[in-house]
């Protein structure tokens, strides 16, 4: 799917985040816990040796180097003349990455909310800190997508991509394979979806993985997935596929499904856990603040 | 192969083939549930199927229908029976009454059906024997209707269907009530072979269930029946008008004069108002307002008595029919035949007899001659046969070679030829008994009346006595070969009779029932059941046979020429249609007041044993309760159908 920019929308950042949140989002930062390239000068720790204040190395002075980086504590020892070199700091690129396909618009309330408030607070996290921040929407493709936003400029065009309506069928395995031929930095990956794919989640995790940034995958579901008040004689119909099945609910027939359902978010959790992904089970029901105030401050994410 | 119940079937059919089908293609409908992923739930249904035979029973509604089902099933195979009786199979004869005083109508129905019902109703109780069993227990049981004379409707069976089409069969009649011959009948068809052989003990005795009111004339004769017997008394009404006597006669002196005489009783306790119609060839020639007294309080009942007069030149049917509405039809009626005016003519056979001359002369004769023994032998006997010249022959000690078909009366000398044997002289006879209300002995008084010689005579069984010595019949009445022959067995002369007034009325009602009415009084009045019977006839002649209120009878006289009709159930009319102009009237009448007193006994006298009515109608009991169980089976069957199309499919 060709990406398309999102139309800008006044105020509506407001209708996912209020006064509230932000203020208390202005105080967070986006932490990582691998040191990871950038590609402007931001405020980040960068393997790169530029001119920042924290010394990194030595080496020999040449004619024409810069002489107030010269190291006098070490011409006083060894009567030659150094250069410090110091660590540069780097921006962080945040690559947020949000299902909009229909099964993010079940629930009540629907997930895609709170999915848009939680891709909402930290893409604003990162813009507000001079982070590079990429923000896409993807179902059975890239469905739009904010590449590059740097700044509180870029706070409307960021309220404008996530009034994109959750609707469509999913292909997270095209999805990612189109973002990470796009993607050229590393930086910090952000999942946000409920990961009920028939095709499979794998594949379009390990191709984050491989991109050697620190993937987070947040799955989001909604109590009525967790505990279904489902009752009688029904015809199930897949709201991306128009899949039925047919099926009379009973006690034990629940019992299974939770049993299934818990089977399946631990295989995604193994899966993330072994490849040193972040893993968060979210309810949708909760409160999206509570969740970045409270959760992603303690898994490390948020600072 | 026999069909028990093929209408259960058909009707059981007609319900259950069209509900399969329609269940078949009946689709539960669903309620659409819009959900974010279907993969879940699907290995979440097909985890259920896996796991379920592996997992202790839990509740089904599916298990139980059709447990219920089965069961329903098996509890029809025992074939159990409601209301039970239990004991060894049983015989019974049904008893159904039908005679006149069971016509009577309570509340739209007769007594007879009701009777029919209750019947119907012991039948539906019989046990059936059971399919499976390796005995064949069932109850049995026999269907006899009776009124003068009883009539096996079906013998001895346990097919209900048959039974039951025995007891609709059976069809009212105007008879009297006798129960003795019935009760013989049953009991030579209720002995076993094995009884009979004297070869095993005797089994149960058979149950003898009767339907009647209880206006039963012989209960006194039945003696020591070896049969138990259930008495269900039917009918309620007591109150009845009815005409029990009927005279139609020609004046002797001036034919064309008729005089009707008739009785009627009342059995209710009111007066009873009512009007006495009287009609001649459908003609209503009179009506008059008759008021009959109400029954005593020992059950006599009230009686009245009309006369008419009226002329008719020719002969007719006179029927006199009284027009207030009660419960019995039939006895508000009766018909008499009126012969055209006739006066006879009497050929006297004597060597002369003092006595006999005179009181023929005195009667109203159109002719009367008199031959000798031997002057009788020379006429052509033949020819008298065939064109009689003489109404009457009476025959004075004289017994001819030939006896030529007429009438005759006879005085002394017995004719051997004519079934009556004589087997001695008795002397200083006096007359013990005599019919005082035969046509023939009316007003005769016989009480002082001394035989010093008369005849013994043996007569044959059909013979009707009208008086007795106490040591033989003194006069009777036989008919052989087409001839009536009224018997005296002594000579006048030879007894003071003919210095007693009687003597020449004894002479006049002979010659005029011989005569006159002998051949039309068997038309003029027979009783219910009584066979019709016309002699003289072209040997195989045609005849129709009209009853009154039935359908036309073809049937054919036999080799001598007779013509018998021997089904008089109802009262009314019989015309005998005999080919050509000529149709004959007889009129068959109830006339019985035993049988037109219909108040219902509560109790019988029986084989010398009192016994009381039920105090209830037979119930239903024996109550076959599989063909029940086999529609719950079915119908658990359809719902559990039902039940597993609303179960989930993969």
């Amino acid at each position: 799917m060709t990406p398309q920019t999102p139309r800008t929308s006044k105020g509506s950042l407001r209708e996912l985040l209020d006064e509230k949140f932000m203020s208390k989002l202005d105080g967070l930062d986006l932490l990582s816990r691998k040191i990871l390239q950038g590609k402007l000068q931001g405020e980040r720790r960068s393997k790169r040796r530029g001119t920042s204040a924290e010394f990194a190395d030595h080496r020999p002075y040449v004619v024409g180097d810069d002489l107030r980086f010269i190291d006098w504590n070490i011409y006083g020892r060894l009567e030659q003349l150094f250069l410090k070199l110091f660590l540069e700091e780097q921006d962080l690129t945040l690559h947020v990455v949000l299902d909009v396909s229909g099964s993010m618009q079940s629930g009540d309330p629907p997930k895609d909310l709170f999915a848009k408030k939680l891709a909402a607070a930290l893409a604003y996290v990162g813009l507000v800190n001079n982070n590079r921040v990429t923000l896409t929407a993807v179902a059975d493709g890239i469905v739009a997508q904010l590449s590059n936003m740097r700044g509180r400029k870029y706070l409307p065009k960021l309220a404008g991509l996530l009034t994109t309506k959750a609707q469509g069928p999913s292909d997270f395995d095209n999805a990612s394979r189109q973002l990470v031929s796009e993607w050229t930095a590393t930086g910090v990956i952000v999942v946000i979806s409920d990961f009920l794919l028939k095709e499979g989640f794998q594949e379009g995790l390990r191709r984050f993985v491989g991109k050697r940034s620190e993937v987070y995958a947040i799955q989001l579901l909604s109590p009525q997935e967790m505990s279904p008040e489902l009752t009688g004689d029904l015809k199930l119909v897949d709201v991306e596929d128009d899949d039925t099945a047919e099926v009379t609910i009973s006690r034990a027939l629940l019992d299974y499904y939770k049993r299934n359902l818990n089977a399946y978010c631990n295989e995604v959790k193994d899966f993330c856990r072994r490849r040193g992904i972040v893993y968060a089970l979210v309810d949708s029901g909760q409160s999206a603040e509570n969740l970045v105030l409270t959760y992603l401050r303690t898994a490390g994410m948020l600072g | 192969m026999q069909w028990l119940a093929p209408m259960t079937a058909i009707y059981a059919a007609a319900a259950a083939v069209p509900l399969l089908v329609l269940l078949y293609f009946l689709k539960l409908k669903r309620r659409d549930q819009i959900i974010s992923s279907t993969f879940l739930w699907r290995r979440a249904v097909q985890d259920l199927q896996v796991n379920a035979p592996f997992q202790r029973i839990r509740w089904s509604v599916l298990l139980l229908l059709q447990l219920l089902a089965l069961a329903a099933i098996l509890l029809a195979l025992a074939q159990p029976v409601w209301l039970s009786s239990g004991g060894t199979a049983k015989r019974y004869v049904l008893l159904i009454d039908r005679s006149a005083s069971m016509n009577a109508t309570e509340s739209g129905r007769s007594r007879l059906d009701t009777a029919k019902d209750q019947a119907r109703t012991v039948v539906d109780s019989l046990r059936a024997g059971g399919l499976l069993s390796l005995r064949n227990e069932a109850d049995r049981a026999m269907v006899v209707a009776f009124d003068t004379h009883p009539h096996v409707m079906c013998n001895f069976t346990s097919d209900k269907r048959q039974l039951k089409a025995a007891i609709e069969a059976i069809r009212p009649s105007d008879g009297r009530s006798c129960l003795s011959e019935a009760i013989t009948v049953s009991c030579a068809f209720a002995q076993t072979s094995a009884e009979q052989a004297d070869t095993v003990s005797m089994g149960p005795p058979a149950q003898v269930e009767l339907f009647s009111d209880g206006r039963i004339t012989d209960l006194e004769k039945i003696v020591a029946a070896p049969v138990e017997l259930n008495y269900h008394c039917v009918g309620s009404q007591a109150d009845n008008v009815a005409v029990v006597s009927l005279q139609a006669r020609r004046s002797y002196e001036r034919s064309e004069e008729v005089s009707v005489f008739a009785g009627l009783v009342n059995y209710g306790q009111d007066e009873a108002d009512c009007d006495l119609q009287l009609s001649v060839d459908g003609n209503v020639r009179a009506v008059r307002p008759v008021s009959v007294p109400p029954a005593s309080a020992d059950g006599k009942p009230g009686s009245v008595s009309a006369s008419y007069s009226l002329t008719h030149a020719t002969s007719g049917v006179i029927e006199l029919r009284q027009l207030r509405d009660d419960c019995l039809e039939s006895d508000n009626a009766a018909w008499a035949i009126l012969p055209p005016p006739k006066k006879l003519k009497v050929l006297l056979v004597t060597r002369g007899n003092l006595a006999v001359v005179p009181a023929l002369r005195a009667c109203p004769l159109e002719r009367l001659d008199i031959k000798t023994p031997a002057e009788f032998e020379e006429m052509d006997h033949a020819a008298m046969s065939v064109e009689p010249h003489y109404d009457l022959i009476v025959l004075d000690n004289f017994v001819p070679s030939v006896l030529p078909k007429s009438r005759y009366l006879v005085f002394g000398r017995i004719p051997p030829s004519i079934g009556v044997s004589v087997t001695g002289d008795l002397t200083n006879q006096m007359i013990a008994d005599w019919k005082s209300r035969h046509l023939v002995l009316r007003h005769v008084d016989l009480q002082n009346l001394f035989a010093s010689r008369c005849r013994c005579m043996k007569l044959p069984r059909d013979a009707e006595i009208l008086s007795e010595s106490k040591d033989s019949p003194v006069m009777a009445i036989v008919r052989r070969d087409g001839s009536v022959f009224l018997l005296v067995s002594f000579d006048p002369m030879d007894t003071n009779w003919p210095f007693e007034p009687g003597f020449v009325m004894f002479c006049q009602n002979a010659t005029a029932f011989l005569g006159m009415d002998a051949a039309q009084d068997s038309r003029s009045h027979r009783s219910v059941g009584q066979a019709i019977y016309i002699e003289g006839l072209p040997p195989a002649a045609d005849a129709t046979v009209h009853a009154p209120g039935g359908p036309s009878i073809n049937t054919k006289c036999d080799a001598q020429g007779t013509l018998r009709y021997p089904d008089t159930a109802r009262a009314g009319v019989y015309t005998v249609e005999l080919g050509g102009d000529r149709a004959e009237h007889f009129a068959v009448n109830l006339l019985d007041a035993q049988e037109s007193r219909i108040e219902p006994t509560s109790q019988i006298t029986f084989s010398g044993k009192t016994i009381q009515a039920e105090s209830s109608p037979p119930g239903p009991s024996n109550v076959e309760l599989w063909p029940y169980l086999v529609a719950l089976a079915l119908a658990l069957a359809c719902v559990e159908w039902f039940v597993y199309n609303s179960k989930a499919r993969l």
